[in-house]
């Protein structure tokens, strides 16, 4: 039987952003149905949909809720609509095609959490969709949706549009809260965690779009519909990303849990690759998650996951779970960028490193220097002039970066860590080959030129050679 | 009091305070830019990272978590346990420290604040000898800031101490972060230079050379310098100040910690206002009056003359002017002294200077009115000698009616304090002797003429306008010529051997309370900055 598309039913429908359309195909009827239950009762049939959050983390939006303090005067709910994760567009497409699903999830959560002012913090570059939005959300206050006393239901919400200024730190949850309050979009120390303190040190609850989006459709179609959909502990629908050089590349809507395979050659999805070419490595969640091996590697014959050994992983399942095993730091947003296989890895790497260096906000060291210095690094391997060195320095790195390991307030370096850790170790081989096809003094030639000094110390191989070791060279053995 | 164990130690600690308070105040050093107690928490410069016991997700067990937490941001609780003392933590303060230096100048030779820079220490300490990177430093500018402050962005840890200090305690938040990633850099906005009446201060805080005060800069080179604990003569505020100097001089006043005063902070009035000591105008001989001409006297004869010349007058007529500038120690002697002659003299309250109203900061430091550090300890202790006694205007006016024949006038103000009515109406008293800084417009009315040393150049003590009494030490030694008051007064007074205002307390205390109640702010932690 072939899918039905809920998140994406109004996409391609001639007018699908006016209420007329929305309602026409059964909108607002979840939020009425809410209105029939106790808030409380809309946050536990959530929490046992296990709607996980759609932003990156996953984390389980209705757990989320339940730390809001009993006693809270006021609660703010954020809908995080800074869509700023590399090749990633899905909530784009939910507001541009069907902003009236987006608002009607946010009546719904509102409602759950007693919120009574909703901030959509949008991306700063979304100038077209802010209109759309805009637009969308005039009507649904005319229509009597936000405001007071909605639907007579006696809930009241008002809701508001603010734009940021195109800062990727600004989709952390606490760089947001910042960001609208005016100041400099950075993120908070934690704890207290926003649902103690967030917005103007009010309790929040920070959405992303699509987790929002998907309200609705649990509270119309029902709990069995929903836990119908997807893998074991990943449940509901998702919007797939697709771009690189592949046939179709766009956004998809499927259950949890299909594979990168599918989302590359499915006829539903991508649809195979541009001109047969075949597939080097793919980012499967964002950029930030860190890289898969395409095709060009052989295929393991026991059919085991082994991020450690050069096979083929394109199989990886693209749920909350699964990419946790190829090493991967997660499902991030399920947006999956190709690379080709006669891209140069070192030109990825670059631009890898290049984003995050110029998106740190630059509050902690490790991640402002460190991400920095890699930048540095990568940027003259690719120009010729690399070291087999510089490969285990990025590799030791990345291990002195990121909120897992504590070493800093939010989670953008554990975002730069895992797509360049997966870069150098499981392209290892690549690299090597390039810096050995290197004129055997660009090495030297570059570093005397761009600094004089650091090339009469004689120390520098020595120390280098004395951090070669650890994990990274056993890896190096390993490809 | 809670007991927490770092390190395998058990320490007690105060309650409420952070575990990198409670390890810097039990000895521990840690590493730290970010932290300062007396500004907000941002855990930014993730120097100060510690492991933390933790029960087990699972088992409840407690046990070492894998993370990493930072100490500045993490509150003390009953029998938590930390370690400093591990392979992750002084792996992590490695790679920041290297991290630091990436696009550091390493400019230390020419850099004002080699010597006493955290960059400096920390790297010695938990950093490394080399930087493992070959590629090209990113050049920061130096900027101009302020009227007192230099920026070098280059040299910047970016802890954000003080950005935090103009928005809480200055409050006028004239700094801000700009740019984002390694680019960060520290700045004003444009147009809107750091101008508050606080600014000195962030200097103080900056841990490394990138905050500049103009006015040291390339002065000395502090590991030249010696520093004395004194208390600012500014306001009458009392705050508590380091004076640093050499045989050449002083050379600059940092603020010293006070947690009932100024806590860390002191006005630039205090830190920048002291350049009057150094003035070439200063009166250095002691002299007296030969008919038009002046005679200089030495130090040794003075006292005998000024007896003389007091037990000629009238003891009705008699009068010492105590100025609010004055140690109570000096004070007190000149009080004495005065009675010895003429027991039944009057005491006059010197005159006090007010300029424009107190100003209060939002986190509650003050700036005085009151430009004087001792009008409570003179007030205190005129009252203690009873008889006679006036206000300054007062005095001014009965000088005037011809109320007074004979009188000892101590000013030691540094600005200009007389004005032409006044010398009018203290001139016609017959026998004036004038103890001052500056000349004055009584200069040719007077018959003895005594230069007075600055604070820098005496001990003693000043009473506060709250009333605490803290003492204060000699940094330097006195202009040639002068000689510190407190000696001079002891020898007036006919007391025997050395002036020591420690002793000179201790041997009135039984007489007057104030001199026992001596109030000295603790110390600040050894690795604290």
């Amino acid at each position: 039987m072939p899918y039905e598309r809920v998140l994406m039913q109004n996409v391609g429908v001639p007018n699908s952003t006016s209420l007329q359309v929305y309602k026409a195909a059964g909108g607002y009827q979840g939020l009425v149905k809410a209105f029939g239950m106790k808030p409380g009762e809309v946050v536990d049939l959530v929490r046992q949909s296990n709607l996980r959050g759609r932003g990156g983390a996953g984390f389980p939006a209705g757990v989320k809720w339940g730390f809001l303090p009993i006693d809270r005067e006021i609660t703010y709910l954020c809908v995080n609509a800074d869509e700023s994760e590399p090749p990633t567009f899905c909530n784009r497409i939910t507001i541009e095609h069907d902003p009236h699903m987006l608002l009607e999830g946010i009546l719904i959560a509102g409602y759950a959490t007693g919120s009574t002012v909703a901030y959509i913090y949008m991306r700063g570059e979304f100038m077209e969709q802010f209109h759309v939005l805009q637009k969308a959300l005039d009507e649904a206050y005319q229509a009597g949706y936000f405001g007071k006393n909605i639907l007579g239901s006696g809930y009241d919400l008002e809701c508001y549009i603010h734009r940021g200024a195109g800062a990727y730190v600004c989709g952390e949850e606490t760089g947001l809260i910042e960001s609208l309050e005016g100041k400099r979009g950075q993120p908070r120390i934690k704890p207290p965690f926003p649902a103690i303190e967030g917005a103007f040190h009010k309790p929040t609850v920070v959405n992303n779009v699509e987790t929002l989006a998907c309200l609705p459709h649990i509270l119309t179609r029902g709990l069995d519909w929903w836990l119908s959909l997807g893998t074991e502990a990943s449940k509901g629908p998702k919007m797939y990303c697709i771009s690189g050089p592949v046939n179709r590349p766009g956004c998809y809507e499927a259950p949890l849990g299909i594979t990168v395979r599918e989302l590359i050659y499915g006829d539903d999805f991508g649809g195979g690759m541009r001109d047969g070419k075949k597939v080097k490595g793919v980012f499967p969640g964002g950029l930030s998650v860190g890289v898969l091996r395409g095709d060009i590697f052989p295929k393991p014959p026991d059919g085991q996951v082994d991020p450690a050994k050069g096979y083929d992983e394109l199989d990886c399942i693209l749920d909350f779970d699964d990419p946790r095993h190829y090493g991967l730091l997660g499902l991030g947003t399920a947006a999956a960028v190709v690379i080709p296989e006669d891209v140069d890895i070192r030109d990825v790497l670059l631009n890898v490193t290049r984003f995050y260096s110029h998106e740190s906000c630059g509050q902690c060291t490790q991640c402002r220097e460190g991400t920095n210095w890699i930048y540095r690094i990568a940027r003259r391997i690719q120009s010729g002039a690399g070291r087999s060195y510089d490969l285990d320095l990025i590799a030791e790195l990345t291990e002195n970066m990121g909120m897992m390991p504590g070493l800093s307030i939010c989670g953008l370096p554990d975002g730069a860590v895992y797509p360049i850790r997966t870069l150098v170790q499981k392209f290892r081989a690549e690299f090597e080959r390039h810096i050995a096809a290197q004129t055997p003094d660009a090495v030297a030639k570059t570093i005397k030129a761009i600094n004089p000094a650091a090339y009469e110390l004689p120390i520098q191989e020595g120390r280098a050679l004395a951090h070669v070791g650890g994990s990274m060279q056993e890896i190096g053995d390993r490809l | 009091m809670p007991k927490i164990i770092i390190d395998g130690k058990e320490v007690e600690c105060r309650a409420g305070i952070s575990v990198l308070q409670a390890a810097l105040d039990a000895g521990w050093n840690i590493p730290h830019y970010c932290y300062h107690p007396g500004l907000k928490v941002v855990a930014s410069c993730r120097l100060c990272l510690m492991e933390m016991k933790m029960p087990h997700p699972q088992t409840r067990e407690p046990g070492w978590a894998p993370k990493l937490f930072p100490a500045c941001q993490t509150p003390v609780r009953k029998g938590m346990e930390v370690r400093f003392d591990s392979d992750k933590v002084r792996e992590n303060q490695k790679h920041v420290m290297e991290y630091y230096l990436l696009d550091h100048p390493l400019d230390c030779p020419v850099c004002d604040k080699a010597g006493e820079c955290h960059l400096q220490d920390y790297s010695e300490q938990f950093g490394n000898a080399t930087s493992r990177m070959v590629e090209d430093k990113h050049k920061n500018p130096k900027k101009d800031i302020g009227s007192h402050t230099l920026m070098y962005s280059d040299r910047c840890v970016l802890c954000t101490r003080c950005i935090r200090f103009c928005d809480e305690i200055a409050g006028t938040g004239e700094l801000r972060k700009v740019n984002r990633g390694s680019r960060n850099e520290i700045d004003i906005f444009p147009g809107e230079p750091l101008e508050n009446e606080l600014q000195g201060n962030v200097v103080d805080l900056c841990p490394v050379g990138s905050l500049i005060s103009k006015d040291f800069q390339y002065k000395q080179r502090v590991w030249m310098l010696n520093t004395a604990r004194s208390v600012s003569p500014a306001d009458s505020r009392g705050s508590t100040i380091w004076i640093d100097y050499n045989k050449q001089g002083v050379h600059r006043i940092r603020s010293r910690y006070n947690p009932q005063v100024n806590e860390w902070w002191i006005s630039d009035e205090a830190r920048f206002g002291w350049k009057y000591i150094n003035s070439d105008k200063r009166l250095n001989t002691a002299r007296i009056r030969r008919g038009v001409s002046w005679e200089a006297v030495g130090w040794e004869e003075l006292p005998g003359i000024l007896r003389d010349r007091f037990a000629s007058a009238d003891e009705n007529a008699t009068a010492a002017v105590l100025s609010p500038m004055m140690s109570c120690e000096e004070a007190w002697l000149l009080a004495k002294f005065i009675r010895q002659v003429a027991p039944r003299a009057t005491l006059v309250r010197g005159y006090v200077p007010i300029e424009g109203e107190d100003k209060t900061f939002p986190k509650g430091f003050v700036i005085k009115a009151e430009k004087c550090p001792n009008r409570g300890g003179v007030e205190q202790i005129i009252a203690h000698f009873g008889g006679n006694s006036m206000d300054f205007d007062e005095f001014v006016k009965a000088a005037g009616a011809g109320r007074f024949k004979a009188a000892y006038v101590v000013g030691g103000y540094p600005k200009e304090w007389i004005t032409e009515a006044h010398a009018r109406a203290i001139s016609k008293i017959e026998i004036l002797v004038a103890h001052d800084l500056f000349p004055s417009l009584l200069d040719q009315h007077v018959a003895v003429q005594i230069p007075t040393a600055s604070f820098a150049e005496r001990e003693g003590s000043f009473v506060n306008c709250d009333g605490l009494l803290q003492p204060f030490e000699r940094a330097i030694s006195p202009l040639e010529g002068v000689k510190a008051d407190g000696q001079f007064f002891h020898e007036l007074a006919g007391e025997p051997g050395l002036f020591r205002a420690e002793k000179f307390r201790v041997s009135v205390a039984g007489e007057l309370e104030m001199f026992a109640k001596v109030h000295v702010p603790p110390d600040e932690p050894k690795y604290a900055h």
